[in-house]
């Protein structure tokens, strides 16, 4: 493994971590400006595939966070890098809301398919155009895998059942960009021009968050708010290499211990 | 390979897949496949015993056959092994009350089930009926479920239609899979339970006797050589290319067409 440099970059999840709802988590904003006198880049991480970039920095706003929005890296953002890379016209099948991520991206003629977290495209005629572009080799992206989620009036099914029913119908496996993806992270980090070995994520989800991060070498502190339930961190393997109460706590330790 | 005299002897029964070797299904009713109305005329005359095996499962068998009537066929109900009225007597045996994820087309063969207080999902190609909202019901029911069954009436990932390829019930039947953790149970093709009951209502022993011609590499071919049969694929229906050159399943023969296995049978198989 290899050794670790000083650190120079953070990476913080957003709900359940910086926020839970519409309410900050206590301390947060302050801790953030107290990470931000440190010569640390930092980046703002998230699986949302239904929030474009400018509804997250509307809400991170109004809680008094100082955000801007070139440092928020989002699973859409992701995707969207997905498809620049590889140069390809996505057929987009994601919620309206998303869209706007995807500005300037050519959609007409698709040669890919990216899937979200989109009910109402889920429908057979649409899954069906999409099924047949694929078997013509056209590329699968999948913002995430979910396999349900909930609903005010119960559970829903995910975007994972779906990428799953054309990964089954083309015998092809879609390329998932979400966390907990390597590529989800590294992805976060190549704007900041620093190595995972100069990381540190914080997040409230120890498998997606944590173990994802630290997947790819970067330190992982695993944060008791939000989706946290006891004994989380015994879950992965290896361990958070810090488990503390909140957002607050893990920028004490950063300022104290890592820099 | 050998030469087709050795390939074919011995066979003295012949199971048909439907979709994609009869016909291709439509919107309109679909079109029967060049040579096959006559290619079926033919072997019901020789001494070839026939049966149609599918996994049809939008129309009921009545609205098949009839259908497969009109377009000059030669066939009728009890010569069908069809994946609903097998399911329905599974779903008697076992006390089993399905939510049913199908198409409104073959209700009927459902027809003397219980289905209140459902204690199962049964998924069949449901077609346009797949939408978003009914796959999320038939998820709730699962969920909801102790011992979640999920009975699916095939597992086919697709299948031709005059207009293209259309998303089958295999694809729908993994996303439930996947979405609650669990395995669907298959009545239909290629389970060999279901190609038994196909030959044994034809009174042929797979081994040496049977023969299977369909479109479908996998489900057709490889679950009938996997019965013991011999299995012929044909280059019409859903048939890729790519299937002459599938990695596990090498059919006994490849052929264009049905007519072109019908000749071939008639010439090296009754002697």
């Amino acid at each position: 493994m290899a050794a670790r440099r000083a650190l120079k970059a953070v990476l913080v999840d957003l709900s359940g971590t910086l926020h839970i709802e519409d309410a900050a988590v206590p301390g947060a904003q302050e801790a953030l400006k107290r990470l931000r006198s440190a010569s640390v880049m930092v980046r703002f991480v998230t699986n949302t595939t239904k929030e474009s970039k400018q509804d997250l920095l509307d809400r991170l706003k109004k809680l008094e966070f100082d955000i801007s929005e070139d440092e928020i890296f989002t699973s859409l953002t992701a995707a969207r890098n997905l498809v620049e890379q590889k140069q390809v016209r996505p057929m987009l099948l994601v919620d309206d809301r998303a869209l706007p991520d995807f500005k300037g991206i050519q959609t007409s003629d698709p040669n890919a398919v990216v899937i979200g977290l989109a009910p109402e495209h889920f429908h057979y005629q649409i899954l069906n155009q999409a099924f047949r572009l694929l078997l013509d080799g056209a590329a699968l992206i999948a913002v995430h895998k979910a396999r349900y989620y909930k609903r005010k009036d119960g559970l829903a099914l995910g975007p994972g059942p779906f990428v799953t029913a054309l990964e089954y119908a083309t015998d092809t496996k879609a390329t998932v960009v979400g966390k907990p993806e390597k590529t989800f992270f590294l992805e976060a980090l190549r704007g900041t021009g620093c190595e995972p070995e100069e990381a540190v994520m914080i997040g409230d989800d120890c498998r997606d968050d944590v173990g994802g991060a630290q997947n790819v070498g970067m330190l992982g502190i695993l944060v008791k708010t939000g989706k946290y339930r006891a004994a989380d961190e015994e879950k992965i393997n290896p361990p958070p290499y810090l488990t503390c109460e909140s957002f607050p706590h893990a920028v004490d330790h950063i300022l104290q211990h890592l820099l | 390979m050998a030469a087709w005299g050795k390939r074919l002897a011995g066979v003295r029964g012949v199971l048909l897949d439907i979709s994609g070797v009869l016909y291709d299904g439509g919107e309109d009713g679909g079109a029967p496949i060049r040579g096959s109305v006559e290619a079926v005329a033919r072997l019901k005359q020789s001494r070839l015993k026939v049966r149609f095996c599918t996994n049809e499962s939008q129309k009921s068998r009545q609205e098949l056959v009839g259908l497969l009537r009109r377009q000059g066929f030669d066939i009728s109900e009890g010569e069908v092994t069809a994946p609903a009225p097998a399911t329905s007597l599974i779903l008697k045996e076992r006390g089993l009350r399905p939510h049913l994820l199908v198409h409104d087309g073959v209700r009927s063969e459902f027809g003397q089930i219980d289905t209140s207080n459902p204690n199962c999902v049964v998924i069949a190609d449901a077609g346009e009926g797949f939408s978003y909202q009914n796959m999320n019901k038939a998820f709730r029911v699962l969920m909801e479920l102790e011992k979640p069954v999920l009975i699916s009436l095939g597992k086919g990932r697709y299948y031709k239609e005059t207009s293209g390829l259309m998303l089958d019930v295999g694809a729908y039947m993994k996303a439930l899979e996947y979405a609650c953790g669990i395995e669907a149970e298959v009545v239909g093709k290629p389970s060999p339970e279901y190609f038994q009951s196909a030959l044994k209502e034809m009174g042929v022993e797979a081994h040496e006797q049977a023969i299977m011609i369909g479109d479908d590499i996998v489900g057709d071919v490889g679950g009938a050589q996997r019965c013991g049969m011999r299995a012929l694929q044909v280059r019409t229906g859903k048939f890729r290319p790519s299937d002459e050159q599938h990695p596990e399943v090498k059919a006994d023969g490849y052929v264009d067409n049905l007519a072109e296995a019908v000749d071939l049978l008639l010439q090296h198989a009754t002697k």
